[in-house]
């Protein structure tokens, strides 16, 4: 009943070394540079009803005004109205430049970047349907420009800029390819000069999912694909995109699709993470002007479904319930709704579904670079409570997803909350559970205990009569 | 989410809605026809019977008066058929007089004296506190009774000032502006007046349902009263909301009740009523409309500067803990005890956005 | 010239001329101007899906039909909006200025208690919604200036509108005509542009969706 009075706490990290009135007009003109038909028709078409606070889960979660959705893009909003508004010409008149403050786009940081996983559900209940995700990544970039973003976030980012990926070089990635063959006796295709497939990575899963790795080569050696690793090419995941860093965000995409044009392949297939599919799929054209036609972008999710629809993949049955946990920019933001439930079905499992599921369902929090910005976790713990309720709710046996981001989120949160389920990797419950003639995978060895698979291997013979120990430490800090 | 109570608030006012249009529609539609009705019926029909003088002056008054029936055919609609001249219209006609009537004239001082009176408290005693602010909030009132509360403030304020000005326009403000202005406010005043009537009344029942809870008499009221409110220094203990709160809601709910009925038989008069009750519901309305419009003052006042911190519960919904504890000691105590017996705290802060 | 002679002529020209002119201009802005991007190759179809969300969004989303803000919003607000429509385009003195002014509409009006009635709604939807935006500490907190504003001019063309009922005095007539100019003035410039943006930040959205073969 009584609740204590919230204090206003300001938490902003600053990147970079810049006077403040150079992060204004940084801010500025990179908010500018985002506005367009979609932009501006949606910034014009809201009526401050605040139904898509009823929609967040940070909101729901706190039941904290500042975190009502259309709230976090005010700075974004405020220089269209200083710039485009119906008495911008007066500045011009004027002589003036009209500019944010520095303190607003402070104090902005952490709703910019710490409450938005950009998971679209407030679009959703908007009865004007503005695309508020959208607004946030395009507000990121004024941001990023300022030197605006949570510590974390930038070292990600500058991780991913010197070093090829987050996970490190080129060789770095050999070296673990080649530790991934060894641990489970998989031959894993690496730098094929020319190939149909190039098969993209997660960070995550070169550091602590290998059996995610070799599952997901098994799938793709059981069904015949001719494809490679690129050592030049592996890093799925777009820190540009998640940061607001609209270079690299290009460049990182375009690095894949030029690779797989040159090793002559047909199709780019994105591992289980789910902004790459947004950054891959559906993002790509604006770099080269025109949609990437000769090339098929697909989500391992995807590929692994249809193939169970075309009779090429079975599973045996591994029976008890399971409930899923849709990623947003799988499901809401990316189509998929389906595919993750043909593969549970193909596993036989009972799929129960959670309250709400689909494209409705919540976002496991981590979600647009909440993940990595460390700072963030005591808000997104909030937010897990809605979506440990709703795994309560279903009673099922397993908790299942197809998102290495969300997986590590949940995997967090799990552990901090001492929830007691455990959450599973779609794709892994294949690997362990497809019919195939292809060898089987390998137990690491003792000794070299490899990082964070041994139950998951031990996991895989027993998946057959039911839950598969897929737990496993909370991922390493990076 | 915990919203599901604010749903059943919401299908209430919807069926408000509903119910407003449905006793809206009938009356309505009557309206325009009126004119037409009567002089159609007054070409049509021949005139009195019995011009020859058989019967005598005192029987033809007494039927004149009371509608014997044939003498003469008012509106086919009209409660009165047969009635031609009403004798009480002459008693009303004079406490209706805008110069001299004893409404306009008692209501006027009666209000000046209100405000008087509450100028002087407020100088006397200024506004009442209750200390330090603990920083702890309660939440007191739910977005809906919010929402309600302000929305009939709104409209009250509205027909307050519109009304008020029928009823005081000719003595105080025609000699102050002039013959045409007056006529100009006034027809603009009784529109206003006549479409935002039966909003109040929605927004009335609205009030009704949204308040009652904690409105009925307790023994506490007694204490409270025993020790002067509070408002002569001293402590006055309260449930959730003390005596003169309980009185002002039923004040508001009896004489906005008599309003919103005598409004309607006053703005539907050939359906619903006679000319006696249009001139009683005339009487009550402005009595009620005094009295309700004296005490909203008081309310005025004490929901305002009179006491530091309440305005604040209507808006955002919270009071410190406090306030609560100077003026409604005993709904405090209820409602952390409900805290600590249950885990509502989370509820109640979402209930409250 | 009396003053409304001016209202009703040269004033009412410029009035009516800016919101044309410049709603349109700022609907060509909103729409032709700044970053465009090339679309990825669709799986579903944008065109319907855009479609779907237009329409879809007429209703409140399904996972908010327990969720009283949401009923209030919408009842409100529709209760608001259509009354507001029925008395702008089919109230007797609304017809024959417009007959007058602008185009023969082919209806016919609707009868005076409809009209009457219609603006009771209008005003319960009108003032509910706006007495909101002060006690409701999510919206109170997003609402700008115009906001208010705007619900401010719409709330008192409509009261002197209801003023002028009477039709007895030119007055009155004025001041409702006066006002009515006064916020087609401001329109173009504010957050009532939503009347005429609605369809495309929903179609804009809906396609995305559609493009990408899931719903918005
Ligand atoms: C079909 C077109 C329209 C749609 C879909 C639409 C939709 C909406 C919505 C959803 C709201 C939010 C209600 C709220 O505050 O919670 C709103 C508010 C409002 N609309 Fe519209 N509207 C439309 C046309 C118009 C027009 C033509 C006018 C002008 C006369 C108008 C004036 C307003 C005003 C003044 C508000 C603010 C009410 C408030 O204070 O909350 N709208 N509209
Ligand atoms: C501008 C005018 C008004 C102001 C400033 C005002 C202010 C307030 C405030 C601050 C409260 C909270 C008191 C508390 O916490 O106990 C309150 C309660 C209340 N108000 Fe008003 N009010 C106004 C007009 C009205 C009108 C016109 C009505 C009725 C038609 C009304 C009916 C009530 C009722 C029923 C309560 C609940 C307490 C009770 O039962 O008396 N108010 N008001
Ligand atoms: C409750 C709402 C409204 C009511 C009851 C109302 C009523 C009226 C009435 C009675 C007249 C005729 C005045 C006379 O001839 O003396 C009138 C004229 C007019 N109204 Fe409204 N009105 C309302 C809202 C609006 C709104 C929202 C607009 C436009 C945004 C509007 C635009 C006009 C125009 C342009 C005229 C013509 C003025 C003239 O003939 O001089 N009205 N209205
Ligand atoms: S996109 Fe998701 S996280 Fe971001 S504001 Fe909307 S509902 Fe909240
Ligand atoms: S739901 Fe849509 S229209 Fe309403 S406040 Fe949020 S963004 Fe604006």
């Amino acid at each position: 009943m009584t609740s204590d009075t919230t204090e206003k706490h300001r938490s902003f990290d600053k990147q970079r070394d810049l006077p403040d009135e150079v992060r204004v007009e940084n801010a500025m003109a990179g908010f500018v540079a985002e506005f367009g038909p979609k932009a501006q028709s949606w910034m014009n078409a809201c009526v401050r009803c605040g139904l898509c606070a009823e929609a967040c889960h940070f909101y729901l979660a706190t039941g904290e005004e500042k975190y009502t959705p259309i709230h976090k893009i005010k700075p974004f909003e405020d220089a269209y109205a200083l710039t485009h508004g119906p008495f911008s010409w007066l500045h011009g008149l004027l002589g003036r430049k009209p500019k944010l403050t520095i303190e607003e786009l402070e104090e902005w940081e952490e709703l910019i970047y710490d409450s938005c996983n950009m998971c679209g559900r407030c679009t959703l209940a908007c009865p004007m349907g503005i695309d508020i995700a959208s607004l946030v990544k395009d507000a990121r970039r004024g941001m990023y420009a300022a030197g605006l973003l949570p510590d974390r976030l930038a070292r990600i980012v500058r991780n991913a800029e010197k070093q090829h990926s987050p996970f490190g070089s080129p060789e770095d990635f050999r070296k673990t390819i080649k530790e991934i063959e060894r641990e489970y006796g998989i031959p894993l295709p690496l730098d094929k000069p020319k190939a149909d497939v190039l098969m993209t990575l997660t960070p995550e899963a070169l550091e602590n999912r290998h059996f995610g790795v070799a599952s997901m080569a098994r799938v793709l050696h059981h069904l015949g694909l001719d494809w490679t690793f690129c050592s030049d090419a592996f890093e799925a995941t777009n820190f540009g995109y998640l940061s607001g860093n609209m270079e690299l965000q290009g460049a990182l995409t375009v690095r894949l699709i030029d690779k797989a044009r040159e090793i002559g392949a047909s199709m780019l297939i994105v591992p289980e993470c789910g902004h790459a599919w947004g950054a891959t799929r559906w993002e790509a054209a604006k770099w080269y002007g025109a949609p990437v036609d000769d090339i098929r972008i697909r989500h391992i999710v995807e590929v692994l479904a249809d193939a169970v629809e075309d009779g090429k993949l079975e599973c045996r049955p591994v029976g008890e319930s399971a409930t899923f946990h849709d990623p947003c920019q799988q499901i809401r933001r990316g189509g998929l709704e389906e595919k993750p439930r043909i593969l549970m079905r193909a596993l036989g499992m009972e799929l129960r579904e959670m309250d709400p599921h689909g494209l409705d369902a919540f976002c496991c929090g981590g979600g647009g670079g909440v993940l990595a910005n460390e700072r963030a976790g005591p808000l997104r713990l909030k937010a897990f409570e809605l979506k440990k309720r709703a795994v309560e709710e279903t009673g099922a046996d397993h908790f299942v997803t197809s998102c290495n981001i969300c997986e590590m989120t949940l995997g967090r949160d799990i552990e901090a909350t001492g929830f007691d389920k455990q959450i599973e990797s779609l794709i892994d419950l294949i690997g362990a559970n497809m019919i195939t003639d292809q060898p089987p995978l390998k137990a690491p060895g003792r000794g070299a205990k490899p990082k964070g698979a041994g139950k998951r291997a031990a996991g895989a013979k027993k998946a057959g009569k039911g839950r598969s120990a897929t737990r496993r430490k909370p991922a390493a800090k990076k | 989410m915990a919203i599901n109570k604010r749903h059943s608030a919401v299908r209430l006012l919807w069926s408000l809605f509903l119910l407003a249009f449905l006793m809206a529609m009938p009356a309505l539609t009557g309206n325009d026809s009126l004119l037409a009705q009567e002089s159609s019926a007054a070409r049509a029909e021949p005139g009195p019977p019995n011009t020859l003088g058989k019967r005598s002056d005192a029987e033809i008054w007494h039927d004149l008066r009371l509608g014997a029936g044939g003498i003469a055919n008012p509106p086919t609609g009209s409660r009165e058929a047969g009635a031609v001249i009403n004798a009480e219209g002459w008693e009303w006609a004079k406490l209706r007089n805008p110069e001299k009537s004893p409404i306009v004239h008692y209501g006027a001082w009666g209000l000046l004296a209100i405000l008087g009176l509450l100028v002087l408290f407020y100088l006397i005693r200024g506004p009442v506190g209750h200390g330090e602010d603990s920083g702890r909030r309660i939440l007191r009132f739910r977005l809906s009774q919010r929402v309600v509360h302000w929305s009939i403030a709104f409209v009250f304020i509205l027909m307050g000032l519109t009304g008020l000005s029928i009823l005081f326009g000719r003595p105080f403000i025609l000699p102050l502006i002039g013959k045409e202005a007056h006529s100009i406010l006034l027809t603009a005043a009784m529109q206003a007046h006549n479409l935002f009537g039966p909003i109040f009344a929605l927004f009335l029942l609205g009030l009704f349902v949204h308040f009652l809870r904690g409105n009925f008499p307790s023994l506490v009221d007694i204490k409270w009263l025993l020790k002067g409110g509070g408002f002569f220094g001293g402590h006055a203990p309260a449930g959730r909301y003390n005596l003169g709160e309980k009185a002002w809601f039923w004040t508001a709910v009896i004489a906005g009740g008599a309003l919103s009925v005598t409004g309607f038989l006053m703005l539907f008069p050939d359906y619903l009523a006679t000319r006696n009750t249009i001139h009683l519901s005339e009487l009550i309305h402005a009595i009620a409309a005094l009295v309700m419009i004296g005490f909203s003052l008081g309310h005025i006042y004490l929901g305002t500067i009179g006491t530091r911190g309440t305005l604040k519960g209507m808006v955002d919904g919270y009071v410190d803990e406090n306030w609560a504890r100077a003026h409604h000691d005993r709904w405090l105590e209820e409602e952390l005890e409900k805290a600590e017996s249950g885990d509502q705290a989370r509820e109640t802060a979402e209930e409250g956005a | 010239m009396t003053l409304l002679e001016l209202l009703e002529g040269p004033l009412w020209i410029a009035s009516a001329s800016i919101f044309v002119v410049f709603a349109a201009f700022r609907l060509i802005v909103i729409l032709f101007t700044g970053r465009r991007e090339a679309e990825a190759r669709p799986v579903g179809s944008p065109f319907l899906g855009a479609l779907r969300t237009i329409l879809g969004h007429f209703l409140p989303w399904r996972r908010l039909l327990g969720n009283g803000k949401a009923w209030f919003v919408t009842i409100a607000g529709y209760s608001f909006h259509i009354g507001l429509f029925v008395l702008l385009l089919f109230a007797a003195p609304h017809v024959e200025f417009i007959r007058e002014k602008i185009v023969n509409l082919p209806w016919d009006p609707i009868p005076r208690w409809g009209f009457i009635l219609s603006a009771q709604f209008a005003f319960a939807g009108l003032i509910t919604l706006w007495v909101r935006r002060f006690v409701d500490p999510v919206v109170r907190l997003i609402s700008r200036p115009d906001d208010h504003v705007a619900a401010g001019l719409t709330f008192i063309v409509m009261l002197t509108g209801c003023m002028a009922l009477g039709e007895q005095s030119a007055f009155l007539r004025g001041l409702h005509l006066g006002l009515v100019e006064l916020w087609l003035i401001y329109f173009p410039f504010s957050s009532l542009m939503h009347t005429f943006t609605w369809p495309f930040s929903r179609g804009f959205t809906g396609a995305m969706a559609g493009r990408r073969g899931t719903r918005a």
